[in-house]
């Protein structure tokens, strides 16, 4: 029997790996194979910067139980007559009307809602919620990693980090973070958010260079770099370093090949191909797209929602963070302005569940099967008006919750009649219970990774089972 | 009993330092000056592969993005440095210690892309820089005479003594004789293909990029 030492065996054995992978198959071919393909689970966090005001959307009050005679009784006033200047809104609860075959809404909601309330079917909204804060940096980074913060100090990594951590999904940017912090305090490298704080920003990525050269170079450059490796570049490469470096170089090519950029600029391109064309139109009349204005198709709501949409559907990202709307810090003004801005929120994320529910997976059913979305914002705002005419921070909180994983049309715990103060609620039932415990943020996220069979740990809590599908 | 030890490490300590060589002389840049060590041991070659895992040596680290702006520093003898580096410096990685609290040197999609972005730009005016240089000026062909454009017409000999400087100075190792045709092979190219479309800083600009995009040059 003829004995080989092992090192000539691992050259050879390397020789035949890069020749296998690179020597018989073009580079330029090597990096067509690798298509986009969207990932089967998606997630988009959605957050509503600065406090939002829960009477006015998630956890609404009859303003004809809650007068302003009961308020020393009750201390809670609705205040949706106050938003009668704007004739848009309502000032009652609202009742969304029902969808077909989904039955009847179990779900009321406030005059901010927006069209958020049409998707009743698909969502679970969370009420009574102890925020243990009312510090901006404090609510938002608690939400963000399911874990209450050192100081205003954020511990842990983001949950949309940890949840691309432990998927590892092959996808070339799994993780987007759009005007939102982002953290990563255990995994590799491979997990960070890309970090945008627009559009700009994420176009940079998906362009081509902006350096051109002759195209001819182009070329050549691209046959250069997938020349066969040599035994030695191999054995220097056996962690796999530049092997990774390879497949992410094979997939930027596949990104660009694809103009996936071309995507995200949602006004119309006469130079763009037919079928892109009439996509993107489609796309600005779902989104409600327009050129200027409060729906512009940049930086707008609308347009952040719409980006969401197009990240998931063409396979560019896995999860999706987002700081949807702002300007809800209304200590001073009018319900008007806290409604309006909530409105143009939640309507950007119902356009985007719209869109979500009815475009196809290729793993079956629609995008919205595949998808959780957490819609929350850092803590609420106090249930009676101050004498600014605007609202305080307030402790309790609500969230909503959407899609693949989780109870529909549900809504889970309750805040108190009574100044709007936290829920004892049974995790197992959502009901106000004596014998229960309060939700806080961990739970939420401890659930949201449990709806995807994640190890949710890290949040040291167990999710609410009420919660989970199934 | 102390003092007597600590006594005589010092005096071993100075005989090992006392050097008897002849004074070298004025160090160059990037030239380590040569100690002579005699009484040193030898230096511990890297472990064989089948004792080690297969593997030969540490694993390779990519640059850390304050490495990548060092080297792109040094490769361009300090005259260009990528200007959206600082702009794009968390997505390559670079820590902030606030918000992500340990660098990430994967080599990624956004670190080759951005990467690939920052090589052309840097490249690319280099090359240009170089097209107005005098020889012992220029960063990217500093052993070609003449200030000619026309690649095309540089001799074999010439191409390669050129491309081995560059080597040497984007990777720090200079190239096998096998891989050396090779790429002269390909600059010809280049320079045939700059030269059709009248842009000669293309011809060792596309060099240059392939360089620093080779992970030779971003590992370690």
């Amino acid at each position: 029997m003829i004995s080989l030492p092992r090192r000539t065996f691992l050259k050879a054995a390397a020789g035949f790996a890069g020749a296998s992978l690179f020597g018989g198959l073009s580079f330029r071919a090597f990096a067509q194979a690798s298509n986009l393909a969207p990932a089967d689970r998606c997630f988009v966090f959605a957050y509503f910067g600065g406090g939002w005001d829960v009477l006015l959307s998630l956890d609404p009050r009859d303003p004809a139980a809650f007068t302003a005679e009961r308020i020393s009784e009750t201390r809670i006033l609705p205040g949706y007559s106050l938003l009668s200047q704007d004739p848009t809104f309502p000032t009652a609860m609202v009742t969304p009307t029902e969808r077909a075959g989904a039955g009847p809404s179990n779900i009321l909601f406030g005059p901010a809602i927006g069209r958020m309330a049409d998707h009743y079917d698909l969502m679970t909204v969370v009420r009574g919620l102890n925020m243990s804060t009312v510090a901006h940096e404090v609510g938002f980074r608690y939400f963000l990693t399911g874990k209450e913060p050192n100081g205003s100090a954020a511990r842990g990594s983001s949950t949309a980090t940890e949840i691309v951590g432990q998927l590892k999904p092959n996808v070339p940017v799994p993780n987007i973070a759009y005007n939102i912090e982002t953290y990563n305090d255990r995994y590799p490298g491979y997990a960070n958010a890309l970090r945008v704080s627009s559009a700009n920003d994420l176009l940079v990525t998906l362009s081509p260079s902006p350096t051109a050269i002759d195209s001819e170079i182009e070329k050549q450059l691209i046959d250069l770099r997938g020349r066969p490796v040599t035994c030695e570049a191999d054995l220097y490469d056996s962690r796999g370093l530049v092997k990774q470096y390879n497949d992410a170089r094979a997939q930027m090519k596949t990104v660009l090949d694809a103009q996936l950029d071309r995507n995200f600029r949602f006004e119309d391109n006469a130079t763009d191909p037919p079928e892109l064309r009439a996509e993107k139109a489609a796309l600005r009349t779902r989104f409600g797209l327009r050129p200027e204005g409060t729906q512009d198709a940049r930086n707008s709501a609308a347009a952040r929602a719409a980006m969401v949409a197009v990240a998931l559907r063409k396979g560019v990202s896995q999860c999706v963070s987002i700081n949807i709307t702002g300007g809800l810090d209304t200590h001073f003004g009018s319900q008007v302005t806290q409604a309006t801005n909530q409105r143009l929120g939640w309507n950007a994320l119902a356009d985007l569940v719209t869109d979500l529910r009815s475009t196809p997976h290729p793993a079956g059913g629609h995008f919205m099967d595949h998808t959780t979305v957490l819609i929350f914002s850092e803590f609420s705002r106090t249930p009676l008006i101050n004498a600014a005419g605007g609202r305080d921070h307030h402790i309790t909180n609500s969230c909503m919750l959407l899609g693949a994983g989780l109870k529909h049309n549900f809504v889970f715990g309750r805040s108190g009649d009574v100044g709007l103060s936290a829920g004892v609620i049974d995790h197992d039932t959502g009901l106000p219970s004596p014998d229960g415990f309060q939700v806080l943020p961990d739970h939420i996220i401890a659930t949201v990774l449990a709806s995807a069979g994640l190890d949710y740990s890290i949040t040291r809590v167990a999710p609410l089972k009420g919660l989970l599908a199934g | 009993m102390k003092r007597t030890l600590a006594l005589t490490l010092l005096a071993l300590a100075a005989a090992a330092c006392s050097d008897s060589s002849p004074q070298p002389g004025p160090a160059r840049p990037a030239e380590l000056t040569h100690v002579d060590l005699p009484n040193h041991p030898s230096l511990t070659p890297l472990p064989d592969p089948e004792q080690n895992g297969g593997h030969t040596g540490r694993a390779p680290r990519r640059l850390t993005v304050a490495q990548l702006r060092e080297s792109i520093a040094t490769v361009t003898a300090g005259t260009r440095q990528w200007s959206q580096l600082n702009t794009l410096a968390a997505s390559l990685g670079q820590a902030d210690f606030a918000l992500t609290n340990a660098e990430s040197t994967e080599a990624n999609l956004v670190f080759a892309k951005f990467l690939e972005d920052g090589a052309r730009e840097v490249c690319l005016n280099v090359a240009r820089d170089d097209l107005n240089r005098a020889q012992d000026a220029r960063i990217l062909w500093p052993e070609l005479p003449g200030t000619g454009r026309d690649f095309t017409l540089v001799d074999d000999g010439t191409v390669q003594k050129n491309l081995a400087t560059l080597s040497v100075r984007f990777w720090g190792s200079p190239f096998n004789a096998d891989e050396l045709a090779v790429w002269t092979q390909d600059f010809k190219g280049f320079a045939a293909n700059a030269k059709r479309a009248n842009r000669p800083e293309q011809a060792w600009g596309a060099v240059c990029i392939a360089m620093m995009t080779d992970p030779r040059f971003f590992t370690y």
